[in-house]
């Protein structure tokens, strides 16, 4: 009986004494994010929530830094021409291409224990050029006409065409080939649904980043502890949890009760939430706010008669006040914008043509271009038409719906008659903005990278039509020969001074003849806890993730 | 089914007790004795007549219901507001009154319909009976367990000017409202056809019936003359249960996204957009949630006093 | 008897299989497809890329051939992936399954167990104070916007009291499980067990009505046993027919309080996969659906004949 009494007393010291300290040692995090990443595996498709996970469990190549530099995550230096890395050649059917040369980190390790080698990049490009893979994207790998293997970490890739991204030419998410090689060749088009990123998501093998996932419950939340083959930083934190939270009600209350920790400005809060939130709870709380790089703007269908005339365009730009939409709304933590590149980005040029709140020129455009009969508030033209567009965006966006309303009511005040007509996503991005089905209006973001060339956006053939499947985002229908042009010089020269005075140029002819009403730069908002730090927004699609090991916790 | 008894004995009430209009003067005294359905109908006679005043209080009140105003987001009450500004400056008090007008609307002629609809089909079944009984039955089974969702989709996505819908129309902003009346109505017939289609089931049997039949009264006849006037009950009572179930519906619809689309208002799209501003302005999701709720259990109460005034065997004992 | 059951089951099958061809095809009538949406989450997606995805998910067939080769493979037993889970669509729905079961097993016990003694307590006084009182919570209950009821109690109990957690599915463990279930059994109870109540109350008044039960209490039999040995029996069975049809609603009701909990069974599985334009998982979701009703029904009416035996099936 005394020795039960004694072993029932050591067992619960046993389980009372303090575990010794991990390494990393700062206990547990718990991020909310409003979305469940469908795949995980990193090339099939592109969704936000997956990046937001992956880019703690592995790196891309190359990434966008913080000032929105390029720079090497899993390579060790850039290949440039001038450091003799980048050689531009003749491709094989004699067009102008060019070699670049990567080394991989030389510990890069996957959680297996196996080394990220040359193999893993050849068999990532084979399975993204594969046209049965159902990897969605197929162009950054048919770009690649083939790769030369030097060693276990060298290897050089014959790109067949000489713009100014070459250097990132490589920024592919590997995939491990020890592991996924067999699956992919026992039946290439049966890849993406036999993946062992989804089959089985918990196995390190397939993750070298500072932290692997240990735990995957579909749709609820992801579970991460360090990785010990991790290469740089050592995290600090002992375990990640993302916690999925759809209804960002729900999301508040849950950090409120401690549930979770911080909300991801990547995936979390509207920047009108977080200014609610902020005025409740911000003493609790630090809270972030980062503009970034996604383009509240308006489409305009260039097809419809009204808009074709520039004069209208100008018109609706200089009828709506956005400076105060900005403070009032936002209190002016999402700026106006004033074209499509965001005054962040380097080729950013400040000679364009504005369109400051101004009603009563809007009046007399609308009176020139003919539409100069009022009749109960509302213009017409001689004809006796009426002055009738219709403003279209994602049904149940609030932010934007209230938006939509102000625009509504100034456009009025000139005496536009806006109606509004919105639809669920799937509808509104599936068929009505992607086969150009809205009829004059159509309110929605692009999100882009530092310096992205508007070509799929901006370029005449661009236009989505039946004929091309519907791809292509012009879906303005806005064509210019001159845009056509800058788009080709711009990626073709590599001289930074060069092409920022194309950029320039192309700016300048984006304000002019305004195939869209820019409205704001969305910014992301971060809601974290006080004892957060190391925590850097990058305002571009390079989630704060990638830079996971450089979070820590401080007590003040 | 014992569901459809009461009113089988109603009929026969109507039937044998003496004049009509006595019977009518009980219900009414029962109706009235009945103080919740009664204080129900007052309820919603001010709120019916309120909604319907809106221009007349926008006018009063010199205000305009959609007159967006940047520099007067979540004013307190006050005497020119007299419930506050929403989140875009509009006046609440006007917003509530026109958002009641289209979730009474809503819930109303969506309702009347959907009794249409399940009369009609109702009425044949029960008195055809054979395979027209259950194939409208088996087609009923088949609408309960139809999902909602997708049909709203595709419908959100037809286009109106290729079905032929006049430009006014089809590019009016209530068209959402039009959708969403439509739509509920085309699922919701099932329940007024069950009640129907049992109701006539029983009534057919019955001997004044036969007799009509035997005189030579077409069928269409023994239906609307005969019948239909005996299954009333049961139908107004259903319908008024079911207003306020759908302005519900309407509340849900609005919370994914489904609903009636701004600008214009409706209390389950005002409750929607306000549920996030729950904490910084509760009065803007306090509003709009207690008239639902003071609409619908009105509505309650009147179906549950209707019920049990015309409910024959009350008037019996 | 067994006759009846086969007809059924056979008329059953008949109609599931009309069910799924009327929802393919209302699924396929849906705006857009799933490349469609890529394309615009995309950028880089060329034409080539896009005819090239179309015809790998065979979205480039006539509607009639791709929902025939859908229907030979399910007979195969081959039920396809689902595209937004990444996984076979009856790996996604099972856990989806469990957890709706589970949420709705327990609150529509827990409505029972209330709306029943609730129910025949109302009508056993009518028009008194504690009938009354009953009628105005169980009338309250069903009036209330669902999802508003969801967020007062996540503000209350989660924020404010701090008892509860705001949502999710809870660890591993079953105490953790049990306290996430505990708000949303409680906002689904809450919004179901009026109706019961209403039913259960109108169906004893019916039942205390009938010839049998007076006939019972002039033989005097005490008032105990009347209401044990007739009138519960006899209310039952229009309780039967609306628990029967609340079972398919139970669904539709659950969308609401799975999305504001964050509890993942099925009507979010199902929104989630019309929304996501998920054909698969969608398709087999909603069949789901329709078959638990139809089975629901059919236990239904089984259940008369059993509690009544004036009825029955031949």
């Amino acid at each position: 009986m005394r020795t039960l009494f004694l072993a029932l007393l050591s067992l619960g010291l046993a389980v009372w004494t303090p575990q010794p300290a991990e390494a990393g040692g700062a206990g547990e995090l718990k991020i909310g994010i409003t979305q469940f990443p469908s795949t995980m595996n990193p090339n099939i498709d592109s969704m936000l929530a997956k990046s937001y996970v992956l880019a703690m469990t592995r790196r891309p190549v190359t990434a966008y830094d913080h000032d929105w530099q390029l720079t090497c995550m899993l390579c060790t230096e850039l290949p440039t021409i001038e450091n003799g890395l980048a050689v531009p050649e003749k491709t094989p059917d004699g067009g102008q291409g060019i070699a670049v040369t990567y080394s991989l980190h030389p510990r890069a390790t996957w959680g297996d224990g196996r080394p990220v080698t040359t193999d893993d990049v050849i068999f990532t490009w084979e399975v993204g050029r594969h046209p049965q893979s159902g990897v969605a994207s197929n162009e950054v790998y048919r770009r690649i006409l083939s790769i030369d293997r030097i060693d276990d970490k060298r290897f050089t890739m014959h790109v067949d065409r000489i713009t100014y991204t070459y250097p990132a030419s490589g920024a592919l998410d590997l995939l491990p080939a020890h592991i996924e090689r067999p699956i992919f060749e026992s039946d290439p088009a049966q890849y993406r649904n036999r993946t062992t990123f989804d089959a089985e998501p918990t196995n390190p093998g397939l993750y070298f980043g500072p932290y692997r996932i240990d735990e995957f419950v579909s749709g609820s939340h992801i579970a991460l502890v360090p990785n010990p083959t991790w290469y740089g930083g050592e995290p600090a934190f002992d375990r990640i949890v993302v916690r999925v939270i759809e209804n960002t009600a729900a999301l508040e209350a849950n950090l409120l009760s401690g549930a979770i920790d911080m909300i991801s400005g990547d995936l979390g809060l509207t920047v009108d939430q977080a200014l609610a939130f902020e005025k409740r709870h911000g003493k609790q709380f630090n809270i972030v706010y980062k503009p970034g790089l996604i383009y509240e703007h308006i489409d305009l269908n260039l097809d419809n008669p009204v808009l074709k005339d520039i004069r209208v365009r100008r018109a609706l730009i200089h009828a709506i006040d956005r400076e105060a939409l900005s403070q009032q709304l936002f209190e002016g933590r999402q700026p106006p914008a004033h074209a499509s590149v965001s005054p962040l980005d380097w080729v950013y040029s400040d000679d364009i043509r504005k369109y400051p709140y101004d009603p009563a020129e809007a009046a007399r455009l609308l009176d020139a271009a003919g539409w100069n009969v009022l009749r109960q508030k509302i213009r017409h033209n001689t004809k006796g038409d009426r002055l009738t567009l219709e403003l279209g965006t994602t049904a149940g966006n609030r932010t934007r719906e209230l938006v939509e309303q102000v625009l509504q009511s100034m456009w009025r005040q000139v005496g536009i008659d806006v109606r509004i007509k919105n639809e669920p996503a799937r509808v509104f991005f599936g068929e009505t903005v992607t086969k150009r089905k809205f009829k004059a209006m159509a309110m929605f973001a692009w999100l882009s990278s530092p310096e992205n060339v508007p070509r799929t956006t901006l370029y005449s053939d661009m236009i989505p039509t039946e004929a091309n499947n519907w791809s292509g985002q012009n879906n303005t229908g806005y064509r210019n020969p001159e845009m056509d042009r800058l788009i080709d010089a711009i990626e073709i020269e590599l001289d930074r001074d060069a092409r920022k005075l194309l950029w320039q140029r192309l700016q300048k002819l984006y304000t002019e003849d305004l195939p869209v009403i820019p409205l704001y730069w969305r910014a992301n908002a971060y809601v974290l806890p006080k004892w957060l730090d190391g925590l850097r927004p990058t305002g571009h699609q390079f989630t704060t993730t990638h830079w996971i090991e450089e979070w820590r916790r401080v007590d003040r | 089914m014992s569901g459809s008894e009461p009113y089988q004995l109603a009929a026969d009430a109507g039937q044998a007790a003496g004049p009509p209009r006595s019977i009518r003067a009980i219900l009414w005294r029962r109706f009235l004795q009945h103080h919740l359905a009664l204080g129900s109908l007052v309820v919603l006679g001010v709120l019916v007549s309120v909604s319907l005043a809106a221009p007349l209080v926008e006018w009063a009140l010199g205000l305009d219901a959609n007159k967006v105003n940047l520099l007067g987001r979540f004013l307190a009450p006050s005497a020119s507001h007299w419930l506050g500004t929403d989140e875009l400056g509009r006046d609440l008090l006007l917003r509530l009154l026109y958002g009641g007008r289209v979730s009474l609307l809503v819930g109303i002629a969506a309702a009347l319909c959907a009794a249409l609809i399940g009369t009609l089909l109702g009425l044949l079944a029960g008195y055809h009976g054979g395979w027209l009984d259950a194939f409208v039955m088996r087609f009923a089974d088949g609408i309960i367990a139809l999902p909602l969702l997708p049909l709203l989709i595709v419908l959100a996505a037809v286009d109106l000017n290729k079905l032929g819908l006049p430009e006014t129309l089809a590019g009016s902003e209530n068209i959402s409202l039009y959708r969403i009346v439509l739509l509920i109505a085309l699922v919701g017939w099932t329940t007024v056809a069950r009640l129907v289609r049992g109701a006539t089931l029983s009534m057919r049997t019955r001997e004044f019936v036969r007799a009509a039949e035997g005189l030579g009264a077409g069928h269409l006849r023994i239906m609307l003359v005969h019948i239909l006037p005996n299954v009333v009950s049961p139908i107004i009572v259903a319908t008024t249960l079911s207003v306020g179930n759908i302005i519900l519906l309407e509340s849900v619809l609005s919370f994914l996204g489904l609903g009636i689309q701004p600008p214009t208002a409706s209390w389950g799209n005002m409750l929607t957009g306000a549920q996030e501003l729950i904490w910084s302005a509760p009065a803007l999701a306090v509003w709009p949630g207690l008239l639902i709720f003071v609409t619908v259990i009105a509505f309650n109460f009147l179906g549950d006093g209707l019920q049990d005034a015309l409910d024959p065997k009350a008037v019996q004992g | 008897m067994l006759r009846y059951i086969t007809q059924r089951l056979i008329e059953s099958a008949i109609v599931l299989l009309i069910m799924s061809f009327l929802i393919y095809g209302l699924i396929g009538l849906m705006p857009g497809d799933p490349i469609d949406l890529m394309i615009t989450a995309d950028p880089k997606l060329t034409p080539e890329d896009a005819a090239r995805l179309k015809a790998l998910y065979g979205l480039d067939r006539p509607i009639a051939e791709r929902y025939l080769n859908w229907l030979s493979a399910a007979f195969t037993g081959d039920l396809g992936y689902s595209r937004i889970h990444a996984r076979p669509v009856l790996e996604v729905l099972r856990p989806a399954l469990g957890n709706t079961v589970l949420l709705m097993g327990l609150s529509f016990a827990l409505a029972l167990a209330i709306a029943l003694p609730a129910g025949v307590i109302a009508a056993l006084k009518p028009q008194s104070a504690l009938d009354n009182t009953i009628n105005m919570v169980a009338f309250a209950g069903i009036s209330v916007p669902p999802f508003w009821l969801a967020i007062l109690l996540i503000i209350l109990f989660a924020v404010v009291l701090g008892w509860l957690p705001a949502g999710g599915m809870g660890d591993a463990g079953w105490w953790s499980r049990a306290s996430h279930l505990v708000l949303p059994v409680a906002a689904l109870t809450l919004v179901t067990v009026g109706g019961i109540i209403r039913f259960v109350r109108a169906a004893t008044i019916e039942a205390l009505r009938q010839d049998y039960v007076r006939t019972a209490r002039a033989k005097g039999l005490s008032r105990r046993q009347v209401i044990v040995g007739h009138v519960l029996r006899n209310a039952m069975i229009p309780v039967v027919t609306i628990l029967a049809l609340n079972f398919g609603a139970l669904f539709s009701g659950a969308l609401i309080t799975e999305t504001m909990f964050g509890w993942l069974g099925m009507g979010k599985a199902i929104y989630d996969a019309i929304m996501g334009n998920d054909f698969n998982l969608a398709l087999i979701g909603l069949l789901l659906a329709t078959l638990t009703t139809l089975l629901a029904n059919l236990l239904a009416d089984l259940t008369y004949a059993w509690l009544d035996p004036r009825i029955s099936y031949r």
